[in-house]
């Protein structure tokens, strides 16, 4: 019976790990961050050749796409061109070329400096009106401004990391930012002791259950 | 109390160590304040460790400056109930939260009302402790702690559920391991032992109230174990008010425990036999004298949990000034609002609504409350988990697997019962007064949620809410495992337990895929 018992969970363990394993060789985009501005409305209203610009927080260094939801009231999405600037001038830019439906769009960034990024600016080409998703709210230091004029609301931005990736291969950033906004004794030792932790949990409970139940 | 411990089994404090260890990475896996309403919990204990004090309740800002500063830093209101934003993702978005707290904004608010603030302190009182006994004063730190407490708590929580199956079934210790450990890997509750939140106190006492009411029916109702009952229930009134709900099944359960010792006391003392005092004097074991003394226990146990209670009481009246007895808690649980038929809801409309909750609707039932039913989609999705401040959970597919999996262990736990129906009848009286003390918190859901599904438009029921249970979720567990023949069922439980962890695993995945990927 304690053989049996010892083969059947271990192979039950072995199928956790064998899933777990699958699961993270999963090939997807990754996030990079965000300007924290949820899309959840049409924020912004932008006319053709108008432009509308925003601060925000730091731009992360691994974004290499911008996403963002755009409203074109039926028309094909016009050529957009996205600026991020700082104080010394454009640190990263991408374009995207007219075409496609309105909903989702995503727009190649390209670092030009590693300075710090203040706040952005998306050009809208073309003539016809465009909405971009983001989140209403009073007029203030952080709400967007289109052509110039500030609005009440903010236009959200999720920046994604550079092609597809696995959770393995991601391993390394999840590292980083797992010891981010917590107490500052955590930081980039905290994932990998709390996977060791994780490990003697189940190592230990597995020898319970082959104590208890055989 | 020291030999009592010792003779916990060591597969008991193992389940015990697995659990502490388990929900304290959990407290690291998920970040600050995004357990359910964790910034409310955090805030009362805050305004009790600053000032002690409790939260006066007015409507005044309800966090500190401190807590407001660290809130918007970490972009908490950004984050909560948007699955697709984060928090704090950069070292840039991290100094800058650095920075802000190193501007030392004040860890004193003016304890304005919140949805917590009219609960009792106790559980904030123990969290005041992990507060003033971290070594740095940053608030980030002290959470850290605070959340320890709580993993503690979940901890105590997983060895009382032990003791339970052990009182229950005495010849099944492998059950006892296996009831025990598929609470210490339930992800649902992993989730709150995370966060400062004070459901973890009330999961502990009602747990520990079980416990103590099944042992004190099968070895006797001893002074000791009326002190301990006395303790387990004033800890869970003074912890949270809905253990108020599981009152009338205490009371008929200690009044099942002192007809009982009157009966053996007039039947000459001819019990248990485990008590040194009455082997010591015989004499007590008969008369009216003798019955009285018998009931001492009880009387005790009343006494540790009223004398407290009434000092809150009177402290919320008469020195805090808190809006009320139960500072103004009960209140809200009770108002009357007017339905949208312009009719104060009615006994009819809150049985209905009660039965909708749990059962399927009957023909005649005049009120339809639900689109779908609440028993998978808020009680079994939501132990599966609908976690963070409920906005994020597993793909649909696991929730269909889960229904089909319950239900099967459901039949098999039927199995289990008619199996185990010899050991079960002997508690039976005991499991009668259970049942009342759980149909008391059943009610009590229906009861405040229809009134705050009226007031509020918004759904009041959560998963968490029956998690007072949570010893018989291991039962169920057990019982389910115990269908199949002796000599497998012990490795059947085992498969049961991998499966929790795996489902505890994956819950932990999938928490570290919404926050940091």
């Amino acid at each position: 019976m304690t053989a049996a018992a010892r083969l059947a969970l271990g192979l039950a363990a072995l199928l956790v790990l064998g899933v777990l394993a699958l699961e993270m060789s999963g090939s997807a985009p990754r996030s990079a961050g965000s300007d924290h501005n949820n899309p959840a409305v049409f924020a912004a209203t932008v006319p053709g050749g108008g432009t509308v610009c925003q601060p925000i927080v730091p731009l992360p260094g691994d974004v290499a796409r911008a996403q963002l939801l755009i409203g074109t009231y039926g028309h094909p999405v016009p050529a957009l061109q996205l600026t991020f600037s700082g104080a010394s001038g454009v640190v990263a830019s991408g374009t995207r070329p007219a075409g496609g439906a309105e909903g989702t769009v995503v727009i190649p960034v390209h670092r030009a400096s590693s300075a710090v990024a203040s706040s952005f600016c998306l050009h809208v080409s073309g003539h016809s009106t465009v909405a971009l998703g983001g989140e209403g709210g009073p007029i203030g230091a952080s709400s967007e401004l289109v052509n110039g004029v500030a609005q009440g609301g903010r236009v959200s931005l999720l920046y994604l990391r550079a092609g597809s990736e696995s959770w393995w291969a991601l391993l390394p950033s999840l590292d980083h930012r797992f010891g981010l906004g917590k107490a500052s004794f955590f930081g980039d030792w905290t994932l990998p002791v709390l996977a060791l932790l994780l490990i003697s949990v189940w190592v230990g409970t597995f020898r319970l259950l082959l104590r208890e139940t055989t | 109390m020291k030999n009592q411990l010792k003779r916990v089994p060591r597969a008991g404090w193992a389940c015990f160590l697995i659990a502490l260890v388990n929900c304290a990475i959990w407290t690291v896996v998920v970040p600050p304040f995004q357990v359910p309403d964790e910034i409310s919990h955090f805030a009362y204990a805050q305004y009790v460790a600053q000032t002690g004090k409790l939260p006066p309740q007015q409507a005044t800002l309800q966090y500190s400056p401190e807590e407001y500063t660290v809130l918007d830093s970490l972009f908490f209101f950004d984050t909560i109930g948007r699955p697709q934003m984060r928090g704090i993702f950069t070292s840039a978005e991290d100094r800058g939260l650095r920075e802000a707290l190193a501007q030392h904004p004040s860890p004193t608010g003016t304890g304005g009302t919140t949805s917590i603030t009219n609960q009792p302190p106790l559980y904030y009182a123990l969290a005041a402790i992990p507060y003033w006994l971290s070594p740095s004063h940053n608030i980030l730190f002290r959470l850290q702690f605070m959340r320890l407490l709580s993993a503690l708590l979940a901890a105590c929580t997983v060895l009382t559920a032990f003791l339970f199956l052990r009182e229950l079934l005495p010849r099944l210790p492998w059950a006892w391991t296996v009831g025990a450990l598929v609470i210490a890997f339930q992800p649902t509750f992993c989730f709150l032992a995370a966060g400062v939140q004070g459901d973890n106190l009330l999961f502990f006492a009602a747990s520990a109230t079980f416990l103590l009411l099944l042992r004190a029916f099968r070895h006797g109702l001893t002074m000791r174990r009326g002190v301990l009952i006395g303790l387990a229930v004033v800890a869970g009134v003074l912890g949270k008010l809905t253990f108020i709900s599981l009152l009338p099944g205490v009371l008929l359960a200690l009044a099942l425990l002192g007809w009982r010792e009157i009966r053996r006391v007039r039947a000459g003392g001819a019990g248990s036999g485990t008590r040194a005092d009455e082997q010591a004097d015989p004499s007590q074991s008969t008369g009216i004298g003798a019955s009285l003394r018998a009931l001492a226990p009880i009387a005790l146990a009343t006494a540790i949990v009223i004398i407290p209670v009434a000092i809150y009481a009177f402290m919320n009246l008469h020195v805090w000034h808190r809006g009320g007895l139960t500072g103004g808690g009960f209140e809200v649980a009770t108002v009357s609002p007017t339905a949208s038929g312009g009719h104060a809801v009615t006994l009819h409309e809150t049985l209905d609504y009660t039965w909708e909750l749990y059962l399927p609707r009957l023909p005649f039932m005049n009120h339809a409350f639900f689109s779908s039913s609440p028993l998978t989609g808020t009680w079994l999705d939501g132990s599966i988990g609908h976690f963070g401040w409920l906005d994020y959970t597993f793909p649909a597919w696991v929730y269909t697997f889960a229904k089909y999996l319950f239900a099967a262990l459901a039949l098999l736990a039927l199995v289990g019962i008619v199996r185990l129906r010899a050991a079960l009848r002997s508690s039976l009286p005991m499991l009668a007064c259970f049942a009342v003390m759980a149909l008391g918190l059943l009610g009590a859901i229906g009861y405040a949620g229809i009134r705050y599904r009226l007031v509020n438009g918004a759904p009041f029921e959560q998963a968490r809410y029956i998690f007072p249970l949570l010893v018989f979720y291991g039962l169920f567990v057990v019982l389910a495992a115990n269908a199949l023949p002796r000599r497998w069922a012990p490795l059947f439980g085992a498969l049961l337990v991998m499966l929790a962890m795996a489902h505890g695993l994956f819950a932990e995945t999938l928490t570290i895929s919404r926050y940091y990927g």
